[in-house]
């Protein structure tokens, strides 16, 4: 059992994730912000970056992207960063225990939404009353839901299992801890090949190597990667306006024309 | 007067519809989505509008109570257009208002489309490399810088979309889309970000042959010799690899384990490190 304060801390802080939702999606829940959270909380901020960052990366590819709900980054990340930090472990024992967590949580979340479209029928119900009040009310009432399921897994994941964790990770050897921190680097490379997925087509792959390329041989840092994409994007498109599509010409020049008012 | 009964969308209803679109992913259920934010964010206009008869602003609330999904950066935008029609409709009398759920429908699908490689895809990537970059040396400017570069122009969207939607109302949208600048813009999201997502292959997904070849004065690792054929060579191996597995819709989970075992077999072994 572990100390209830830095716990109830912990659920606090996965509590607080997903009201992230309530104020405009702005990522506030993702690892890298999330790990200095609980860093702070657990007294060590830089270690709460150091981890929130490298979880960042391995999650980069856990996205809500239409219907597909992805491992519960949030609870991962939260539990990952704190076990980490209180067992004194580095960042390969934060994915070993992030991404299990983050799956399991998934699988409990996905069991608790089976009521929300009965709740979302609340708010029919208040629609056809003309009672707007009542639509925002089944909206906070789903949405606190996911926020309560989430601070109390983070909870009590934390109290009850620090010392289970503990006593597992002292099992194992070092040298596996020391793979397991080479594998965590290698681990970016699936969020990357999901993003891949969602935007790679044939017509573009030139420009994925044109990156990989400027930062391998010529080392520029991935701001300068991307200011070089935007200038080649600028002239591509100036390009396609007075060349290949000039049977178009006259519709697209006007819709670029009028497009500067935004 | 006829003049004192028209209806008109003021500045104050618009950003309105702007603040009330912040908790668009909050009470998101796997039926209609986001319908419940959706509603909420058009309840007061709707209450502008159809205010002084009770069954107009009910159905009014039900309109918006259908399935809604997209980007929530984009959704102001829509909100926009539809308060456009709404103040149509609402001072007139021969409306057709099935074209404001089609309208709806219509604009979601191929603007979540652009919104997601924008905001996921591109600015997402640009601000995590940036950030994680600073915030892997325990940098606490990191986490901030990513907050910043993701969120200035995600505010600045939703507060223009909402202007502009309304503006623009439905004749232009049309006309954007049958000119082809929708597709333009996804495509340059698509090659920006598949730009960075390549310089990040080689920047952070690190892999490190410790394996000596050969002995004594001429023993190379072999990483000396990959280094020599192509910097990075090997990272961009991995993306392939864990590209073809994704492809073949091996599980994520899978992907991870067998990487796991894969690195702790290879460190163990003296050949990774």
């Amino acid at each position: 059992m572990g100390d209830i304060v830095p716990a109830l801390l912990i659920g606090l802080i996965g509590f607080l994730g997903p009201m992230d939702f309530a104020i405009g999606s702005n990522l506030l829940n993702r690892p890298i912000i999330m790990g200095p959270l609980v860093g702070l909380v657990l007294g060590d901020l830089t270690q709460g970056i150091i981890i929130g960052a490298s979880l960042e990366l391995i999650f980069m590819g856990a996205i809500s992207v239409g219907a597909y709900l992805p491992p519960d980054v949030i609870v991962g990340g939260v539990l990952g960063t704190a076990f980490a930090i209180s067992l004194g472990q580095g960042v390969g024992a934060a994915i070993t225990i992030a991404m299990p967590i983050a799956m399991l949580s998934l699988a409990i979340g996905n069991l608790l939404s089976i009521i929300f479209p009965m709740i979302a029928h609340s708010g029919d119900r208040a629609a056809s009353e003309g009672n707007a009040r009542g639509i925002t009310k089944s909206m906070w009432t789903i949405g606190l839901l996911e926020c309560t399921r989430r601070g109390v897994l983070c909870f009590l994941g934390f109290y009850l299992g620090s010392s289970q964790i503990e006593h597992v990770l002292s099992m194992i050897p070092d040298k596996i801890i020391n793979g397991l921190e080479v594998s965590a680097n290698l681990l970016p490379a699936i969020g990357f090949a999901i993003l891949l997925q969602m935007i790679l087509n044939k017509s573009i792959i030139p420009y994925f190597f044109l990156g990989f390329l400027l930062s391998s041989y010529l080392h520029v840092p991935v701001l300068g990667v991307a200011m070089f994409g935007l200038v080649l994007i600028f002239i591509t498109m100036k390009f396609n306006n007075t060349g290949s599509h000039s049977m178009t010409n006259t519709i697209t020049g006007q819709g670029v024309e009028d497009d500067d008012d935004f | 007067m006829m003049t004192s009964n028209e209806k008109k969308v003021t500045k104050k209803d618009l950003m309105r519809i702007f603040w009330r679109s912040l908790p668009m992913e909050f009470g998101w259920n796997y039926e209609r989505q986001m319908h419940l934010a959706f509603a909420h964010m058009m309840s007061p206009l709707m209450k502008k509008l159809y205010g002084e008869d009770d069954a107009q602003y009910a159905n009014s609330l039900e309109r918006h109570m259908e399935f809604f999904n997209c980007t929530p950066q984009i959704v102001p935008f829509i909100g926009g257009v539809v308060a456009s029609m709404e103040e149509t409709n609402a001072n007139s009398d021969d409306f057709d208002l099935s074209s404001i759920s089609s309208i709806k429908t219509a604009l979601m699908g191929p603007l979540s489309g652009i919104g997601d490689s924008i905001f996921m895809g591109t600015i997402r990537v640009i601000a995590t490399g940036l950030a994680v970059s600073l915030a892997e040396k325990g940098n606490i400017l990191g986490p901030i810088l990513f907050l910043l570069l993701y969120n200035i122009p995600a505010y600045l969207l939703r507060y223009y979309g909402v202007m502009s939607g309304y503006k623009l109302g439905v004749g232009y949208l049309t006309k954007i889309q049958e000119s082809g600048l929708m597709e333009t813009f996804k495509k340059a999201a698509s090659i920006l970000g598949v730009m960075v997502i390549g310089a990040m292959t080689n920047e952070m997904v690190a892999i490190n042959f410790t394996l000596k070849l050969g002995s004594g004065d001429e023993a190379q690792t072999l990483q000396n010799i990959l280094d020599g054929m192509m910097p990075g060579l090997m990272s961009l191996v991995v993306l392939y690899i864990f590209y073809k597995l994704n492809k073949r819709k091996v599980n994520v989970l899978w992907q991870i384990l067998g990487a796991a075992i894969i690195g702790v077999l290879l460190t163990w072994y003296g050949i990774l490190g």
